[in-house]
């Protein structure tokens, strides 16, 4: 006979146990349960039948999964949140009884719980640490700008805790100026977004974007629990602090640097670490084979990026064979001799300093990155928190208005400046030398692109470009006009340097007479090359396109008005397009096959068209939105 | 002497007794002065205790010396001579007791040593206290024992001994009246009970006030009685001689008054219940009423304010009461050895500098290298899921985005209207011309909270995400142009007058002629080709309800359904003799046979079926090819031939059991097959080959042979209401049409169930119709379409049928709701007719 089975003791009633019993079986209280999920990242989950796994019950009710919970019974961290329990009773007895020194000498024997175990735990890769970077570095960051004398009632939050949140924030920023990681940085209503590429385990690379809201104070809404944001700033200032000493160790540095106090209060952000070199060889030996990796890592980077030559390349292969070569590349301390711990001793370098430092041992990435040439004056109404970071990430040098109240440094070549300003004076401050004025959206449309764009349109004063998002995600619409007005803003940058400024006042009549021309221009469709109709008929053909474009090139029409025919073939073709498939009833066939479907699958079929048709939705209102205030511009422009 | 030496023995053991307690006070600490005198109290008593036994048996032997030295004694001291005895015997076995003296000194230095403490500086201390205990409290008990100081040679020992004799209540004043009996007041006298006994007596005590007999000097006796008794009496009680006392004279009333108005301490007066005469009140009781009446004491010497004395509280005056007449142990009050080892071994550890006190413990660095090349991540547990990444932000979050992305008024306001957890964005796109004009973004922290929140409270579930073409999930069919021949458009529509609603069509087995019955009441012969009106009878009987050609081809049958009768009809002027020949003596032998107009059905053994008659038409009309009209029960709705057109059998309406009948037509004959029908009949159907019948219900189709007459099977359609039944020609594949929009496909090989429930027309089918021999069906419904559709039934009965939908053929309108109402495919061809609401009978070709 086969075993009885009974309710209740195999299945979702025995995988899922409630919030309540979960409290009842840890025996701790409700605020401690939320302490130990944030901490240990357990979360509800949702079992398919809430009903059974309720044993038979419909009240609401939040399931964990039992297991979960098993793994919580024997958590260190419980014991020592009983300890601190017994740890508060006693200290309020012997306040209340006056005992001074008995409490005093129980704060000092103040049981601390550590988080270290729950880093390694819940990440046990560097690569998984990383990944999951993004959360903390946004607290971290949220909690750094937060007002450091609390607020009564709204924020109670340590000072301490505060500086350690700068600090970190700074450090890693440090780190990323070191390695020179910054990828891409977005200007958005929020804050700004920036993204590293972190060499992760093995050498793999991980991005890690988080987001820094602008320089103001923040608005702290009453509904805020600040008692689970800083939970979870407990476990995210560990893990950072873990990642950070991974990401200096790696790169041969000690870890925490020396904050040098007299710049730090000067009000330098980043400038005010002091990078300290390891000196002991042991250190160094142990960490030669993640070294490797690294390099490895930064190669990745280059070959994805495209921009480094090839020679460069191919020195390194050739040093990655032999190990003395390997030595090298660690940079190693000109004094190896005496072991000196302490950091106070150590030969401090400063970051102004470091790029000349670390020019010999890194001297071929530093020379390839994108603002080495230059250096750039930063305003005064410019965020140096962000631009410094930004230009010396990218290898720029900076000359911030804290050195120099006005720009009279010789080495200037940009001013970045986020205010209107008049030509006169602009030359008068100039005084002879030639600098390039832009706005700051110049310097993040440079590092998006990788390249260095024409500063055309970025002056003081003029109606910037649009700033679009680095991120090209899903539903983000192909702007192949602005392109074009990026490629004409540029070739008129070229002749203006030769020629006059009437190039884009020709360019603009241009397009009316086309646009007046069209209606004729749709009817007779054979004006078209035949390349070119074929390629507007199938405009996601890429081979046709370049068919078209290879005609268009022996026909020696110019890039741009190709692309205009192009646009205007593809538009023609389109109208005819959506009479014929109204007449030729291709839909109607679909339709009947669509009856034969099983009603699972019709659904399935009926939501993602759903959902297909949302987003064709979204993007034809933005096409329309476009268009319409294009011919308003014109009307305007015409009036 | 022996005696003598018998009490020093006895006083010996009584000696040794106590001498250990006495010793232990010796060593006694600070904290334990209390105890100490407790002890001695004890000691005391128990002495006490010894001595009555010792008296009691030494009086004989002692009784010259003994009583000699007692009448020496002052009176207070109650028994001394035993305690100078003890004392004798102390100084006399002196040897003995030095030696546990010593004992006790060697202990001393023992534990002096060990412990560090100088055992005889603390005793040297305590000494002094005691001694000064003595000189106050206890000196004039032990003064009387004269030979005290001549034996005090040892120090410790008398000190000890004047421990001894102290007595407990001495040290504590306030029991000194207790003890006085104790204390010897009263005179010995000889007894005269024991001889040579004696007794203590006591003087008497004198009553003082407070004492109970000093208020008694009332002369009456009688006690506490109600003296109302003693009213008729001359006397009111007896004196303490037992002599009346009569009852004092008493003035009436007047003289009462006149006391009381003349006698100014009349009102101070009070009568005495006892003596029936009036008392003055003395000052002090008045004083006494007085202050009851102010609710005071009474006693005017109370003082309510008199200083406490604490007689069992405060410092010094602790009563301890021993639970337990054990002595107190040792290790109560001598520090512990062993304690004091360890103490010394740390403070040694710390002169040394191998221990630092408050020394922070050595921590872990707060960071370290966690994480190595040689991680592995185990993660791939199955309930392992890492919490979704933000999404990166999108060219609409720009500060300075393109102006397509910024909201238009309308948008706007939706946006403020839409709650906030529905809003698609959760911010309103905003474009500034710099970046200085950037306002900081007010819901960060929010945000951040929210974006915590979800991380520990939002259950993870995993979600497929399905990267599939949608178009994949359609069926791969047969393209509709490969399934070739099947109508597609109109090509002959029939019209009829005033549009009435055609309820049925039909096509004649040749393929030359379409039947319609019409809601006027005439069936109407069409030329199918050209669509001319050939032929039409009224048979004025309401509409026609159903009418269907026979499908045997050497016959020209025609059967109409109209109200309460079914007629036989042929045109049998369109078709050729020999046809015509057949069909008039197929339908008129059974006439011949019984030679009369009118018959009565035939299976007259048949109960029920007495009200169907077959009736002979007039001559005229059967010139014009009515040939048998049936009157049967109620509305007959559906006529349904067999193959072989003899038999066909009708399904009618309000007519309870006879709804469904079979009709033979070479006999002229009706059956009906069920006693009692299993619901309400839709539909029946005979099957092609098999001597089977298939009866439509509401919702289910019950297959029953005919021929054993037993039911096979009963199909479950699961639909609310079946419209419409056809069989496929080959007779194992059926489908229905039902009301709730569905086609319904079963297989009668496979299941009881369907094969495949479609829904594709948008209203309720009407009809449902196989193509009698190409692959094909066509279904007809109230939405005004036909869908075509191919079928292949394969011989393998492992394949599934396959079915491809092939075209939708539109052009009936609606009328009233209705549709298309009836189809009927020609024979042989791909074509199809179809009837409509609209009064329009279309023939649709290939």
């Amino acid at each position: 006979m086969a075993k009885i089975k009974r309710k209740g003791e195999s299945g979702a009633a025995k995988n899922y146990v409630t919030r309540n019993q979960a409290l009842k079986k840890l025996q701790i209280s409700l605020s401690d349960f939320r302490r130990l999920c944030i901490l240990k990242g357990i979360y509800p989950r949702e079992p398919l039948n809430k009903k059974r796994a309720n044993k038979g019950s419909s009240a609401p009710a939040t399931f964990y999964y039992h297991k979960d919970i098993q793994y919580l019974l024997h958590e260190p961290l419980l014991v020592k949140f009983r300890e601190h329990k017994s740890f508060a009773k006693k200290l309020a007895r012997a306040l209340g009884r006056g005992e001074w020194a008995l409490a005093k000498n129980l704060e000092d024997a103040k049981p601390v719980a550590r988080l270290d175990h729950l880093v390694k735990e819940r990440y046990p890769t560097f690569t998984l640490a990383l990944q999951d970077l993004q959360d903390p570095l946004n607290l971290v960051h949220l909690f750094s700008t937060l007002p450091t004398n609390p607020i009564p009632g709204k924020t109670l939050v340590p000072s301490s805790v505060i500086a350690e949140c700068s600090r970190l924030i700074s450090e890693w920023k440090v780190w990323a100026i070191r390695t020179n990681s910054l990828r891409k940085i977005f200007l958005g209503v929020k804050g700004i977004y920036y993204e590293c590429e972190v060499p992760g385990q093995g050498g793999e690379s991980v991005k890690v974007r988080w987001l820094e809201g602008y320089e103001f104070q923040q608005h702290v809404p009453t509904d805020v629990d600040f008692r689970i944001l800083l939970t979870f700033l407990d476990l995210y200032r560990t893990l950072i602090s873990f990642t950070l000493f991974k990401l200096y160790t790696e790169e041969n540095l000690v870890y925490p640097p020396p904050l040098d106090v007299e710049l730090d209060e000067k009000g330098e952000s980043v400038g005010a670490f002091r990078l300290v070199e390891k000196k002991d060889n042991l250190g160094v030996e142990s960490s030669k084979v993640s070294k490797k990796a690294v390099r490895k890592a930064i190669r990745g980077i280059k070959a994805s990026t495209g921009d480094v030559d090839a020679d460069v390349e191919m020195d390194e292969d050739e040093q990655a064979g032999n190990e003395e070569d390997d030595e090298e590349f660690v940079e190693r301390p000109t004094k190896s001799g005496e072991e000196v711990e302490d950091v106070a001793t150590a030969p401090l370098t400063t970051y102004n300093s470091l790029l000349a430092t670390s020019s010999n041992a890194a001297s071929t990435s530093k020379q390839n990155l994108l603002f080495s040439p230059y250096t750039f004056y930063l305003s005064r109404e410019t965020s140096s928190r962000t631009w410094e970071f930004v230009i010396r990430a990218m290898g720029g040098k900076i000359i911030t208005s804290l050195n120099s109240p006005t720009p009279s440094d010789d080495s200037i070549t940009h001013v970045i400046i986020d205010r209107p300003i008049t030509v006169e004076r602009m030359r008068e401050m100039e005084n002879g030398r030639k600098w390039t004025w832009i706005q700051p959206q110049w310097v993040a449309d440079c590092v998006n692109r990788q390249k260095i764009i024409s500063s055309e349109g970025y002056h003081p004063g003029q109606l910037l470009p649009p700033h679009l998002s680095p991120w090209d995600g899903e539903g983000e619409l192909d702007r192949p006009w602005l392109e074009d007005q990026q490629n004409a803003a540029i070739t008129a940058a070229q002749e203006e340097a030769d020629q006059e400024e009437d190039v884009i006042e020709q360019d603009a009549p241009e397009e009316d007479e086309s646009e007046d021309e069209k209606d004729e221009e749709e009817i007779a469709g054979s004006k078209y090359p035949p390349a070119l109709l074929a390629s507007s008929l199938d405009p996601e053909n890429v081979s046709l396109l370049h068919a078209a474009e290879l005609e268009a090139e022996q026909n020696g029409v110019s890039y741009s008005a190709f692309r205009n025919q192009l646009k205007e073939a593809i538009k023609a073709n389109s109208k005819d397009g959506s009479t014929k498939s109204q007449v030729g009833k291709k839909g109607g066939e679909e339709d009947l096959r669509k009856i034969m479907m099983s009603n699972k699958k019709a659904k399935l079929y009926e939501k993602m068209q759903y959902s297909n048709r949302e987003k064709a939705a979204e993007k034809e209102n933005l096409e329309r939105k476009r268009l319409a205030i294009e011919k308003r511009k014109r009307k305007e422009a015409r009036a | 002497m022996a005696p003598r030496n018998a009490t020093a023995s006895s006083s010996r053991a009584a000696s040794s007794s106590i001498s250990r307690p006495v010793k232990s006070n010796g060593n006694a600490g600070p904290s334990t002065i209390r105890n100490k005198k407790r002890a001695v109290q004890e000691v005391s008593e128990d002495e006490d205790d010894e001595d009555f036994g010792a008296a009691g048996s030494g009086i004989d032997m002692s009784d010259d010396e003994d009583a000699e030295e007692e009448e020496d004694e002052e009176d207070e001291e109650e028994f001394p001579e035993f305690d100078s005895e003890i004392e004798d015997d102390n100084e006399k076995d002196g040897d003995g007791d030095d030696e546990t003296e010593e004992e006790e000194e060697l202990d001393d230095e023992e534990s002096g040593s060990e412990s560090g403490y100088n055992s005889s500086d603390i005793e040297a201390m305590y000494g002094e206290v005691d001694e000064d205990d003595d000189q106050e409290d206890y000196s004039p008990i032990t003064s009387p024992s004269s030979s005290h100081k001549e034996l005090s040679t040892d120090e410790k020992l008398s000190k000890m001994i004047a421990k001894n004799s102290i007595k407990p209540d001495d040290s504590l004043g306030t029991d000194a009246k207790i003890s006085r009996a104790k204390e010897g007041v009263g005179r010995l006298v000889p007894s005269k009970l024991v001889e040579g006994g004696y007794k203590r007596e006591y003087d008497d005590y004198e009553a003082g006030y407070g004492s109970e007999s000093s208020t008694e000097d009332n002369p009456n006796t009688v006690g506490n009685i109600p003296m109302e008794w003693y009213d008729d009496l001359p006397h009111i009680g007896y004196d303490v001689n037992g002599r009346k006392i009569f009852r004092p004279a008493q003035g009436d009333e007047l003289d009462k008054f006149l006391s009381n108005t003349e006698d100014p301490a009349a009102w101070t007066s009070a009568e005495d219940r006892l003596l029936q005469q009036s008392v003055q009140l003395t000052d002090k009781e008045l004083d006494i009423i007085r202050r009851l009446e102010r609710a005071e004491n009474p006693d005017a010497d109370y003082d309510p304010y008199q200083p406490t004395i604490e007689w069992f509280t405060g410092e010094g005056n602790e009563r301890v009461m021993p639970l337990s007449a054990a002595p107190e142990p040792k290790r109560r009050f001598v520090p512990s050895k062993w304690e004091h080892k360890k103490i010394m071994k740390i403070v040694k550890a710390i002169r040394e500098g191998r221990i630092t006190p408050n020394k922070p413990s050595a921590a872990k660095p707060t960071v370290y290298a966690i994480w190595s090349e040689s991680d592995q991540s185990n993660l791939q547990h199955a309930m392992y899921m890492p919490a979704p990444q933000l999404p990166p932000p999108k060219t609409i979050e720009s500060y300075n985005p393109p102006e397509e992305y910024l909201l238009t008024e309308e948008e706007k306001k939706e946006w403020e209207e839409t709650d906030k957890e529905d809003r698609k964005i959760d911010f309103l796109p905003a474009k500034y011309d710099s970046l200085r004009l950037v306002p900081g973004y007010k819901n960060l922290v929010q945000e951040r909270f929210e974006r915590c929140l979800d991380l520990y409270l939002a259950p993870r579930t995993r979600k497929v995400k399905l990267n599939i073409d949608p178009e994949s999930l359609i069926p791969k069919l047969p393209a509709p142009k490969e399934l070739k021949p099947f109508p597609i458009s109109t090509s002959v529509a029939y019209r009829h007058p005033e549009s009435s609603i055609v309820r049925s069509v039909s096509t004649s087995p040749d393929g030359l002629w379409v039947a319609t019955g019409s809601e006027d009441g005439i069936v109407r012969v069409w030329d199918l080709g050209n669509g001319r009106e050939v032929w039409k009878w009224d048979l004025k009987n309401g509409a026609i309800q159903h009418l269907s050609f026979s499908p045997y081809k050497d016959e020209c049958l025609l059967i109409a359904l109209v109200s309460g009768k079914i007629a036989v009809l042929s045109p049998v002027a369109l078709v050729s003799p020999s046809v015509a020949a057949n069909t008039l003596t197929h339908a008129n032998t059974a006439f011949a046979s019984s030679a009369a107009t009118t018959k009565i059905g035939a299976g007259k053994d048949i109960k029920g079926v007495e009200s169907i008659k077959w009736v002979r038409p007039n001559e005229n009309e059967r010139e014009r090819g009515v040939l048998v009209y049936v009157e049967v029960p109620g509305t007959p709705k559906q006529v349904s031939w067999h193959r072989k057109g003899d038999y066909f059998a009708t399904v009618a309406s309000d007519a309870s059991n006879k709804s469904v009948l079979i009709h033979q037509l070479s006999k002229h004959s009706t059956q009906s097959p069920f006693k009692k029908l299993p619901g309400q009949v839709q539909k029946v159907i005979f099957h092609p080959s098999k001597p089977h019948f298939f009866v439509a219900t509401q919702r289910y189709i019950r297959q029953y042979d005919l021929s054993s007459q037993t039911l096979v099977r009963t199909l479950q359609s699961g639909v609310k209401w079946i419209s419409s039944v056809d069989l496929h020609p080959r007779g194992d594949n059926l489908i229905i049409g039902s009301y709730d929009k569905k086609l319904a496909w079963f297989d009668l090989d496979l299941s009881n169930k369907p094969y495949k429930t479609l829904r594709y027309h948008t209203k309720a089918l009407r009809s449902v119709v196989y193509h009698p021999t190409l692959p094909l069906f066509a279904s007809a419904s109230d939405d005004g379409t036909i869908h075509i559709f191919h079928c292949t039934i394969y011989q393998d009965l492992m394949q599934n049928p396959l079915i491809v939908p092939l075209k939708i053929l539109r052009g009936h309108k609606i009328t009233d709701g209705i549709g298309v109402l009836d189809l009927s495919w020609v024979s042989g061809k791909p074509w199809l007719v179809s009837s409509g609401a609209d009064g329009e009978v279309r023939l649709w070709c290939s």
